[in-house]
C-alpha cells in the first residue's frame, strides 16, 4: 500500500464523461500500462436522527468501502463542527449500521460512488474513475497510487510529473489540499503546525480523501440543486444558466 | 449492771495442720482467703433453685433479723456492741441482694453469663494413660492387618491363576481403546476419526469371548473364560480371554516407503512405520494390543497414501506425478524421483526382513506429521472464536479486515500447499543440502591454499538452511577474512557476500564451485594489498576484474601492483582461475641494469624509469602459502639502501 493522490478532473465544456475516459484509458494503455481490472469506492451516508434543536447538524456517519482492500470497510463518523473519527473494521460492520436504524437513518440519495478501470503501469496503479450518485454522472476522479513509497513528500514531484504527462493538464506545486499543513494541539496544549505530507501513508488516508471529494461533490449538488430539488434530480434546465464556476459537473 | 455476763467470743483456730517439723513446729494451712470462700460458696450454689419466692424469703428473713436487731438495740443500750455486729448484717443483708441481683441478671443470659470455675484435676497416674493408648492401637493394627491379609490373599490368588478373566481383560482394552455395546455385541473403534480424520475407510472392530483353541498343549486350553488353567506355566505365547477381530482390509502389516532414486539408484530411503513407537505394554495386556495396533497403523498409511494419491493426480506439475499401483513418483530435480509406496503385507510373518535402516528419519516422521496436520486443522478452529462471526478463517484473516490488508495480501493469505507439495519440497532442500555440503567438503579438501571454513546453521527449517563460509589464509588470519552465506533453500542457492552482492545460483552444483573459487582468487588479492600495507609497501594499482591477456575460462582475473618502501623494485601479482588457481609474479627493478644511452634517449637519468618485469617461478618460493610466499619476497626485495 503506497502514497496515494487523488485528482479531480475537469470536464470541458461539451465532451461526456464516458469519452473523457475512454481518451485517458487510451493514452495510458498507449503508455504501456496494464489494465488490471476494475475498482469501485463507494461512500453511504448516516444522519443521526433526533435532529438537535440547537440548529447544529446532526452527527453523520460514512461508511466507505474500497476495492483494493476488500476485507475492510471504513467509517468515519462528522460531528459537523469539524471533528472526525475515523476507524478500519471487517465487512460485519455494515450489518452492525442496518441495526442502528433508530439512531440512524441512511441518506439513500446521498449515495456516491466511484467506478472505473485499474491501469498498472510499473511501481503505479492509476485509476479513472467515473463519480456517480444514484446513476447521475458527477465526475471524473482519478486516482493515482505508488506503490514503491509511503510518505508522500518523498515522492510527490514523481506522482505529479505522471500525472501531468498523461492528463495533459497542469498540477498544482503544493501538496494537495487533504495533506497541507495544519494546526494541531499538541499533547502539552500548545498548537502547532503539522505536516501531514511527512506523515507515513495509511489505507485511511486514502478514504478520507475519497470522502472529501465526495462531499465536494454533494456541496455541487445541494448548490446546484438549489431549494427543493428532488431526491437526486437535476434537471437540465436551471443548470444550463446556473453559476459557470461550477461547470465540469454537468450531467452527460 | 453486775449480772452483765462476759462474753468471749473467739474464734476456732481450725486450719489444717499441713506439715509438722522434725523440731516440732506446725505449719497451718492459711486460712481461705475470702475470694477462696467465696468460690467454695458460690460452686455450692444451687442453680435449680431459682425461684424468686425462695430469695424473697431470704431477703425478708434476712430483714426480719435486722429488724429484730433494731429493736434489739432501742431497748437495751448494753446491746450497743452489738450494733457492729448489726451493720455488719446488714452489709451481708445488702451484698446478699447485690448477689441476688447478679444472680438473676445473669440466669437471663442477656447481659451476663456464668462459666463454671474449674478445679484442679487430680493427677492421673500416666502409666494408665499409657496402656489405655497401647489397647486402642494394637486393636487398630489388628483391623488393618487383617485387611492387609485378604487383599494379599485375592492378588497372590489372581496371580496364580493363569487364566486370565474375560472382564479383567475388557476391561484393560477399555482402557486403551474406544469401545460399546451395540444390541450383545461388542463394537470397537480404531480410526482416526476423533481426532480429525475425515477418511472413509470405517476401523471398526468387535470384541468377543475367545473360544478354546485345539493346542497341543492338552491340559491348557486356558481361554476359557471360567475354568482355571492347570499348565504349570507350560504355555508359552500369552493367551487371553478375549479375541478381537479385525476388518479384512486392516489386517497384517504395512508401511509407508519412501525413496529418492537417481537414475535408478537409491539415494536416501525412509519409512513410516508405526510400530514400536510407545511404551510396550504386550506384556501385559494380550496378543490383541498387538493386533489392533498393526491395524490402526494400516489404516493411517492407507489414509496417507490415498491423500498423497489424490494430490499427485489433481497437481498440475511440470513433470506430471504418476501413479502407479500403490506407488507414486515424482520428480524432484531432473533425473531425481521421489518414489512413496505403500508396502502392506498380509502374513504374519516374524521373520520378516527388518526395515532397511540407512533411511532418513526425517522424511518419514515429516510424512507422518503432515497428515496429523491435516488432522488438526480439521478439528481445532484458529481462535478466536467470535460470537457473530464465521468460526474458520485464521487469525490473520480475522485481522486483515481492521488492518486493511490489500488484495495481495489476502491472495498470499488462500495459498496452501498440500501434503504432497510439501513433501517434495522437502526432500528437494535435502538433496540439496547434501549437494551443497559435498561440493564444500570437496573444495575444503582440495584448495589447501586459503582454507574454507564452513559453519551450517543448528537451525533450520524443513526447507531452508543457511551456511556461512569463511576464508582465511593460516596464520594470516588477522589479516584478512572473506566471508559468505549461502541460502540453501528448496531448487536454488542464494549466496550473500559481505559487501552486500547478492548472487542467485541454480541446482547445479558447478556455479557454487565457481562461486567459491573467484571468492578465493579476490581473496588472496584483497589479503595480499593488506599484507603489503603492513610490510610499508605501496599499492600501486589493483584491479579485480582485469580485461588483459587471454580471455579466463572461469570470471576474471585480478591483479596488483606494488611498491617497494624506497620504490627501487616492483612487485606485480596477476590470479587467474582456470579451473585451478593460478597465480603469476612479476618483478621489476629500478634503476634498470641495461640502460645504454643511445642517440634517441641520451641522458643517463631515464635509468631510473624502471625496468622490465621478469617472471619469479612462484612454485619455487619458500613458504606455506601464497601470503606467505608474497611475505618472504617482499622482505628479500626491501632493502637498507636510502
Amino acid at each position: 500500500m503506497g502514497v496515494t493522490v487523488l485528482q479531480p478532473y475537469p470536464l470541458p465544456e461539451g465532451k461526456s464523461g464516458a469519452h473523457i475516459i475512454d481518451q485517458l484509458s487510451k493514452r495510458l494503455l498507449a503508455l504501456g500500462a496494464t489494465h488490471a481490472g476494475q475498482f469501485l469506492v463507494d461512500c453511504e451516508t448516516f444522519i443521526s436522527t433526533p435532529q438537535p434543536h440547537n440548529g447544529a447538524p446532526g452527527r453523520a456517519v460514512h461508511v466507505l468501502h474500497n476495492s483494493e482492500c476488500p476485507a475492510s470497510t471504513f467509517s468515519i463518523i462528522d460531528n459537523g463542527t469539524g471533528k472526525q473519527v475515523a476507524i478500519v473494521a471487517d465487512n460485519i460492520f455494515d450489518l452492525l449500521m442496518l441495526k442502528m436504524t433508530n439512531t440512524f437513518t441512511s441518506k439513500k440519495q446521498t449515495k456516491i460512488e466511484s467506478r472505473g478501470a485499474r491501469f498498472e503501469y510499473g511501481d503505479f496503479v492509476i485509476k479513472l474513475g467515473s463519480v456517480t450518485m444514484m446513476e447521475h454522472f458527477k465526475g471524473i476522479l482519478i486516482e493515482i497510487e505508488y506503490k514503491s513509497c509511503v510518505i508522500l513528500a518523498y515522492c510527490w514531484e514523481m506522482i505529479r510529473e505522471v500525472l501531468q504527462g498523461f492528463l495533459g493538464i497542469a498540477v498544482g506545486k503544493d501538496f494537495p489540499s487533504y495533506f497541507a499543513p495544519q494546526t494541531i494541539m499538541t499533547a502539552m496544549g500548545q498548537q502547532q503546525l503539522h505536516a501531514k505530507h511527512n506523515d507515513i501513508f495509511e489505507p485511511m488516508d486514502t478514504v478520507k480523501q475519497y470522502l472529501e471529494q465526495f462531499t465536494n461533490y454533494r456541496k455541487h449538488v445541494a448548490l446546484m440543486g438549489g431549494m427543493g430539488s428532488g431526491p437526486g434530480g437535476q434537471q437540465v434546465g436551471p443548470n444550463v444558466h446556473m453559476s459557470p464556476s461550477v461547470a465540469g459537473l454537468h450531467r452527460p | 449492771m453486775s449480772n452483765s455476763v462476759n462474753i468471749s467470743v473467739e474464734t476456732t483456730c481450725e486450719n489444717q495442720i499441713r506439715e509438722i517439723g522434725y523440731d516440732g513446729t506446725e505449719l497451718y494451712q492459711p486460712p481461705p482467703t475470702l475470694s477462696e470462700s467465696l468460690a467454695k460458696c458460690a460452686a455450692r450454689i444451687d442453680f435449680s433453685k431459682t425461684s424468686l419466692d425462695d430469695l424473697k424469703k431470704e431477703e425478708k428473713t434476712a430483714a426480719a433479723a435486722t429488724d429484730e436487731d433494731k429493736d434489739a438495740t432501742q431497748f437495751q443500750e448494753s446491746l450497743w456492741p452489738w450494733d457492729a455486729v448489726r451493720n455488719k448484717l446488714k452489709d451481708a443483708l445488702t451484698e446478699i441482694c447485690v448477689l441476688s441481683d447478679v444472680i438473676s441478671i445473669a440466669k437471663d443470659k442477656r447481659y451476663l453469663v456464668l462459666d463454671p470455675l474449674l478445679e484442679e484435676a487430680d493427677d492421673t497416674k500416666p502409666i494408665v494413660q499409657v496402656y489405655s493408648r497401647k489397647k486402642a492401637i494394637s486393636q487398630a493394627a489388628q483391623v488393618l492387618l487383617s485387611g492387609a491379609e485378604r487383599l494379599r490373599n485375592a492378588h497372590s490368588e489372581q496371580r496364580n491363576r493363569n487364566v486370565s478373566d474375560f472382564h479383567i481383560e475388557l476391561l484393560r482394552l477399555r482402557q486403551n481403546w474406544r469401545l460399546k455395546k451395540v444390541s450383545n455385541a461388542i463394537i470397537g473403534d480404531l480410526s482416526y476419526r476423533t481426532a480429525g480424520s475425515k477418511f472413509g475407510m470405517s476401523g471398526t472392530f468387535e470384541v468377543t469371548k475367545a473360544e478354546e483353541t485345539g493346542d497341543e498343549d492338552t491340559a491348557s486350553s486356558s481361554n476359557s473364560s471360567s475354568s482355571t488353567s492347570g499348565n504349570n506355566g507350560m504355555q508359552l505365547k500369552a493367551s487371553s480371554a478375549l479375541r478381537v477381530i479385525v476388518p479384512a482390509e486392516l489386517q497384517g502389516v504395512a508401511y509407508i516407503k519412501v525413496i529418492t532414486q537417481k537414475d535408478q539408484e537409491d539415494l536416501c530411503t525412509a519409512q513410516v512405520n508405526l510400530m514400536g513407537h510407545g511404551p510396550n505394554i504386550t506384556a501385559q495386556v494380550g496378543v490383541w494390543q498387538k493386533t489392533l495396533e498393526f491395524a490402526q497403523n494400516v489404516l493411517f498409511c492407507k489414509e496417507l497414501f490415498a491423500q498423497l494419491a489424490r494430490e499427485a493426480i489433481q497437481l498440475q506439475a511440470p513433470i506430471p506425478h504418476v501413479v502407479i499401483g500403490n506407488q507414486i513418483r515424482a520428480t524432484l530435480l531432473p533425473n531425481i524421483q521421489l518414489i512413496i509406496s505403500l508396502c502392506h503385507s498380509t502374513t504374519f510373518d516374524s521373520s520378516q526382513p527388518a526395515p532397511i535402516n540407512d533411511h532418513d528419519h526425517v522424511l518419514e516422521h515429516s510424512l507422518h506429521q503432515l497428515l496429523r496436520e491435516v488432522h488438526y486443522k480439521n478439528s481445532h478452529h484458529p481462535f478466536p472464536h467470535p460470537a457473530s462471526a464465521p468460526l474458520g478463517p485464521t487469525k490473520k484473516r480475522m485481522l486483515a479486515g481492521p488492518m486493511a490488508a490489500d488484495r495481495e495480501t489476502l491472495l498470499d493469505m488462500t495459498k496452501s500447499q498440500t501434503i504432497l507439495e510439501q513433501i517434495i519440497a522437502q526432500a528437494q532442500h535435502i538433496f540439496m543440502r547434501k549437494r551443497t555440503q559435498y561440493v564444500l567438503d570437496t573444495l575444503a579438501r582440495d584448495v589447501k591454499d586459503p582454507q574454507i571454513v564452513s559453519h551450517w546453521n543448528a537451525m533450520n527449517s524443513p526447507t531452508m538452511s543457511c551456511v556461512k563460509i569463511n576464508i582465511v589464509t593460516h596464520g594470516y588470519d588477522a589479516i584478512g577474512r572473506t566471508s559468505l552465506v549461502i541460502h540453501v533453500k528448496e531448487r536454488s542457492l542464494k549466496g550473500i557476500c559481505r559487501d552486500g552482492r547478492v548472487m542467485r545460483l541454480s541446482y547445479e552444483p558447478q556455479e557454487l564451485r565457481d562461486l567459491i573459487l573467484c571468492q578465493i582468487n579476490s581473496h588472496q588479492i584483497s589479503c595480499l594489498i593488506t599484507l603489503a600495507r603492513y610490510m610499508a609497501w605501496t599499492v600501486l594499482s589493483n584491479s579485480n576484474h582485469l580485461g588483459v591477456g587471454k580471455v579466463e575460462p572461469l570470471g576474471n582475473a585480478s591483479s596488483c601492483l606494488l611498491a617497494s618502501p624506497n620504490s627501487d623494485r616492483m612487485i606485480a601479482v596477476q590470479i587467474r582461475c582456470d579451473p585451478q588457481i593460478d597465480v603469476k609474479v612479476y618483478i621489476a627493478r629500478s634503476p634498470r641494469q641495461d640502460f645504454f644511452p643511445s642517440p634517441l634517449v641520451p641522458e643517463k637519468l631515464w635509468e631510473n624509469l624502471g625496468g622490465t618485469f621478469k617472471e619469479v617461478r612462484f612454485d619455487k618460493i619458500e613458504g606455506k602459502s601464497f601470503l606467505n610466499k608474497m611475505e618472504f619476497l617482499m622482505a628479500s626485495l626491501t632493502s637498507n639502501s636510502a
